[in-house]
């Protein structure tokens, strides 16, 4: 039996857990690791990452920092490799500092048909970065990803929890306007 | 196997019997049917993705991966059809894509897996004319070389962490072309087993950092050895070129160290080019040491040792590493015996010699049957650091849902979950004492306290388990207090009916309790031959200022003396200090020897290296010492008729734990508002560990090197991380270490490690210690 | 008949005029004789003669110590110990020919991955001293050096069939 069928935990528990995030965080993780069976706090690795990506106490918000990946493995009594891993492999998961919004622009088939190239040089010539870049007063920061599933829309593109369907450079620029 | 469990299935046309749900790997491995393969291990978990292993079986549209597919009736597979030939030579392209073309200045080259099945498999062009990935080598520590860019990602190494090391360090983060293998966060590996992932990784992603451009597999030789260094006697393979020894891997042996190898074993083959390695014979002359030629060490060495005899023979005493080879331990003996010297022991860490001595302390059973155990009791113990290879057969039980208990004087950082009842050393044996009375012990120490209910509990499991083991190691042997231990613990196991065992230091620590290295009729043990200073001594293999419980008496006692006569590998400062002549002795890697490993088996072996400089084999040292002091039976010629002779008076005895034990024992050890724990570190445990570079520089045994106490203490006694402190003990010179509050330390107790530089100048490894800022 | 033939023969010394008659078509034809060392044999981009160690233009020696031609050397005439150098780099730390034992096959040539180790159109050396035979790394370099462009040019010219 390999180690994927037995729980990833650590021997020993840390203490101090009382010390990390806020307590609306811990709740929100708690939440998530009251749905699985005891032992498999490891199941709730993904929702925990999600709860203290999007927070927005600390001053980091919107990406998740060494020292909050750590404190999750803490959290959840994880070897903080086993959070590494999580985090690295997807791609919402921000690393590293971000914009106040982050524009996910799709440009995977079907939005690439209908004209996503297009989208995508008019919002890099309108924030002066290129995809993957964040602009230098921090608030924008442009990403390309994979099919955000709304391929009956496209092109589209998500700004923080937001989609954007049957974008053209002219909506593009009313959306951003519309940003604070 | 029964044969109404067999099935039969048929591969390449040949029909195999096999178990149901096996995997088809196994099965052809068996059988000697070759299948590539990268990712499967035999003794990791599967994880199928390198898909090398692709066959063709019958009724299956596409090909299957042979090691996850458990075997059925009657199925048929060829392993070597055009389908499953096909997408083998795919799946090897596609491991190619991204492997760099660097073989000539690779360290696997020659002996890389991915090497010999590109040769069978590969094409002899590329497709792939894209821009390959590279990939950043982090320092994963002194030991293990990583050249990323190479990795195929099969993540045995992730596996082996995970499953066998019990750390989970090294894992695979990004995803598709961007999955680097690494710790995401630099930092060294921490595990004493780490060495293994060499063996594992089958490209040269991870490689032997000692070894790293060294040689190439194909100008070495290869010869057979049993590691020196633990009680397990791990088998090795010693790979040599120009007669030096330039690596060491494991031999599979399943009853002993399955196929892997501590790290400890692994590169303490680093000493034998040490540069304090002593190559000639040196006699000390008016104070000044001087090379000379074997005739007159050796007859220095006979007329001094003639000379301090006198007409007493028990003014003599020996002192002879427990990691001595039978052969050598078998003529000191008759060295010693034939001088007419009682004097002599090999238990030179033990602090306790009250009581009954068990006949011949082992571990109570074979070293594969330690995973099976339900639950195991270990007292005074870290058979992680201690014996590397049994603390993982041990992990490997708790993993199976054993309960393992510690009793230890300090927390240990273990790779499993397990109970750990930490007190400081005097609390600690009234700990143990504290499950005696549990377990119906009524005489003694225990009428002084009250039996705790948790205590019951344990007693009630113990006595309930099918399997239950009482282990009693290293720290308990090194407390003052170790005669009311061991009884403690014997008095428990008996109750619980439970084995009791104990884990030996050194190689040969069994070998040496049944030759019966030990003072004979009148004779003074280790300890008491210190205390009163004899007039001349033998030491075999051990540096006094580092291999004995209490260096500052055993230096003191040594200093005192007219002769001291020691058989050593190299030169240390101590030893210089101490000794009248110094004979180069050859190590265990260059003589041929038998050793009895902690289960009892004798393994013998043959020198695979010639003995460094003018280095001799300590048998033929002993004979030629024998034969000039004119004792009669030295006359050997080869070390196979020592061995016979040693086995012969052997007889047909065999390890046996039994022992009476002494209910008047009482607890000798004061209280004090400090207590030293001096833990025996994992590099330290002998001369040739203690002089290889890379062991040395592993965290493991540079944490040692600090003193650590409970933070409460130190915020008490007003010291910080970092603050030099100078230690004091009775009898002992001052010595200055820096201080590191540690919480797995009790408060009342100093955690100071003994055989490290500068614990030479201290007494016991137990025992009240006073501290002041340096 | 045939007896009378070979007396005929040996009487009349035909066998010896017909060898005087050989000597006689050389003695007067054109000369092969090189008047060595004025005259020197023309040499093959292929000549097998003295080793040398190559460098790259930037001054890097090019042996990466991968013993590939001391594993196909037959007369084992090479002797490499290698180690990494202080930026991590694999090198070698010795690199030694035994010129007696060497047999000049170029194998060792044939197996570098890096064009390193060549042997150069040089035939004309001597030992004057016990243990000149085995050179080491620093003279193969040295030979390298001085004779790069003749062993780039040879290497270029072959550089087709290999």
């Amino acid at each position: 039996m390999g180690f994927k069928m037995q729980p990833m935990t650590v021997p020993e528990p840390a203490p101090g857990k009382d010390q990390l995030f806020t307590p609306e965080i811990r709740a929100e993780i708690d939440r998530w690791i009251a749905k699985y069976p005891a032992e498999w706090k490891q199941s709730a690795l993904m929702a925990a990452l999600v709860a203290v990506q999007d927070a927005d106490t600390d001053n980091n918000p919107g990406w998740l920092s060494q020292k909050d990946l750590d404190d999750v493995a803490h959290y959840l009594d994880l070897p903080p490799i086993a959070v590494y891993e999580v985090a690295t492999f997807y791609s919402m998961y921000e690393l590293k500092p971000v914009g106040r919004h982050k524009i996910c622009v799709c440009t995977n088939v079907s939005c690439m048909a209908c004209g996503s190239d297009e989208i995508v040089s008019h919002l890099e010539g309108k924030l002066g970065i290129k995809l993957g870049q964040t602009t230098e007063d921090g608030h924008y920061t442009l990403k390309e990803v994979e099919c955000l599933g709304a391929c009956g829309g496209a092109p589209m593109f998500q700004i923080g929890k937001q989609y954007y369907e049957n974008l053209t450079p002219d909506r593009v620029d009313e959306i951003l306007d519309g940003l604070e | 196997m029964t044969e109404e469990s067999t099935i039969t299935i048929e591969v390449d046309g040949r029909a195999l019997k096999a178990a149901p749900g096996a995997m088809l790997i196994d099965v052809c491995d068996a059988a000697g049917i070759h299948i590539p393969r990268f990712c499967y291990h035999r003794k990791l978990s599967l994880s199928a993705n390198c898909r090398m292993c692709l066959v063709e079986v019958e009724k299956v549209p596409r090909p299957l991966p042979a090691c996850v597919t458990p075997v059925n009736d009657g199925m048929k597979v060829t392993t070597n059809s055009p389908m499953a030939v096909e997408a083998q030579k795919g799946a090897m392209e596609f491991l190619l894509i991204n492997h760099p073309l660097d073989c000539p200045i690779c360290d696997q080259g020659g002996e890389c897996e991915l090497q010999d099945v590109a040769l069978g498999y590969g094409s002899d062009a590329s497709r792939y004319a894209e821009a390959k990935r590279v990939v950043a080598d982090p320092d994963i520590g002194p030991l293990v070389a990583t050249d990323l860019t190479r990795c195929i990602h099969c993540t045995r190494c992730v596996r082996f962490g995970a499953e066998i090391a019990g750390i989970r360090e090294l894992g695979a983060t990004g995803r598709g072309d961007h999955m680097t293998i690494g710790t995401y966060v630099e930092h060294a590996m921490g595990s004493e087993l780490a060495g293994n992932v060499i063996d594992l990784c089958p490209v040269g992603a991870l490689t032997s950092k000692p070894f790293r451009f060294q040689a190439r597999a194909w100008e070495m030789v290869q010869r057979d050895g049993i590691a020196a260094h633990d009680g397990v006697g791990s088998n090795v393979h010693y790979h040599l070129r120009r007669d030096q020894i330039l690596r060491v891997h494991p031999k599979d042996n399943e009853a002993v160290n399955e196929c892997w190898l501590s790290d400890r074993d692994r590169f303490s083959y680093q000493a034998l080019s040490a540069a304090d390695r002593l190559l000639k014979p040196l006699v000390k002359q008016g104070g000044e040491w001087r090379e000379t030629d074997w005739q007159s060490a050796l007859e220095a060495a006979a007329q001094g040792l003639a000379q301090a005899r006198g007409d007493d023979g028990n003014q003599l005493g020996g002192l002879l590493s427990p990691s001595a080879s039978l052969e050598e331990l078998y003529l000191a003996k008759k060295l010693m015996r034939g001088l007419g010297s009682a004097n002599l022991d090999h238990r030179l860490r033990q602090a306790d010699f009250r009581g009954d001595p068990p006949k011949v302390p082992w571990l109570g059973g074979p070293i594969a049957e330690l995973e099976e155990q339900d639950l195991v009791v270990i007292i005074g113990a870290n058979p992680r650091k201690d014996q590397p290879l049994l603390g993982h057969r041990i992990r490997k039980a708790a993993m199976k849902g054993a309960e393992v208990v510690y009793f230890n004087p300090l927390k240990l950082d273990l790779n499993y979950r397990a109970a750990q009842w930490v007190a400081n050393p005097r609390d600690w044996v009234l700990e143990v004492a504290n499950l005696a009375k549990a377990a119906g012990v009524r005489k003694g120490v225990v009428n002084k306290i009250k039996v705790a209910d948790h205590h019951k509990e344990l007693f009630k499991r113990l006595k309930a388990a099918d399997k239950a083991l009482v282990l009693v190691g290293d720290l308990a042997m090194g407390h003052p207090d170790y005669g009311l231990l061991r009884c403690l613990a014997a008095q428990v196991a008996e109750a619980a009916g439970a084995r009791l065992g104990f884990l030996t230091p050194g190689a040969n620590g069994v070998g040496a309790a049944l030759l019966g290295v030990t003072p004979g009729e009148g004779g003074l043990d280790a300890q008491a031959m210190l205390a009163e200073p004899r007039k001349g001594y033998l030491l075999l293999g051990i540096d006094p200022g580092f291999d004995l419980e209490n260096p500052a008496q055993g230096l003191n006692a040594l200093m005192k003396a007219e002769c001291v006569v020691a058989l050593s590998s190299f030169r240390s400062p101590d030893l210089e200090t101490v000794a009248d002549v110094i004979l180069p002795l050859a190590a265990a890697p260059e003589s041929a020897g038998t050793f009895f490993n902690i289960e009892g088996t004798q393994q013998g072996f043959n020198g695979a290296a010639p003995p460094a400089g003018e280095a001799r084999p300590g048998w033929k040292i002993l004979r030629v010492l024998g034969n000039l002091m004119n004792l009669g039976g030295f006359d050997f010629n080869t070390p196979l008729q020592v061995r016979d002779e040693a086995l012969g008076m052997l007889g047909d005895a065999a390890p046996d734990n039994g022992f009476e034990p002494d209910p008047a024992l009482e607890l000798t050890l004061p209280e004090a508002e400090l207590l030293r724990i001096g833990e025996l570190p994992i590099y330290s445990v002998d001369p040739m560990v203690r002089r290889a570079p890379a062991l040395q520089a592993t965290a493991d045994a540079q944490d040692a090197a600090y003193l650590r106490l409970n933070p409460e203490d130190a915020k008490r006694l007003g010291f910080t991380a970092g603050d030099r402190i100078t230690v004091s003990q009775p009898q002992a010179r001052k010595a200055v270490f820096e201080a590191r509050p540690d919480p797995a330390v009790p408060q009342g107790a100093v955690a100071l490690c003994t055989a490290i530089p500068g614990s030479q100048a201290l007494a016991g490894r137990f025992g009240e210690v006073t501290l002041e800022k340096a | 008949m045939k007896a009378f033939i070979d007396y005929f023969r040996s009487l009349f010394l035909l066998e010896l005029f017909r060898g005087l008659g050989v000597t006689g078509r050389y003695l007067f034809g054109k000369k092969f004789t090189l008047e060595y060392p004025e005259e020197r044999a023309p040499q093959s981009p292929r000549f097998r003669g003295l080793h040398a160690q190559r460098r790259y233009d930037n001054g890097e020696e090019r042996c990466i110590a991968c013993k590939l031609c001391e594993a196909v050397c037959p007369a084992q005439a090479i002797t490499i110990e290698a180690e990494p150098r202080a930026d991590g780099s694999r090198r070698t730390t010795r690199y030694d020919i035994d010129l007696f034992k060497c047999i000049f096959c170029g194998y060792c040539q044939e197996s570098c991955p890096v064009d390193a180790i060549v042997e150069t159109r040089i035939y004309e050396y001597c030992f004057l001293e016990k243990g000149q035979n085995v050179i080491t790394k620093d003279k193969l370099l040295e030979i390298g050096d001085k004779h790069e462009p003749q062993i780039a040019a040879d290497i270029a010219a072959q550089a087709k069939y290999r």
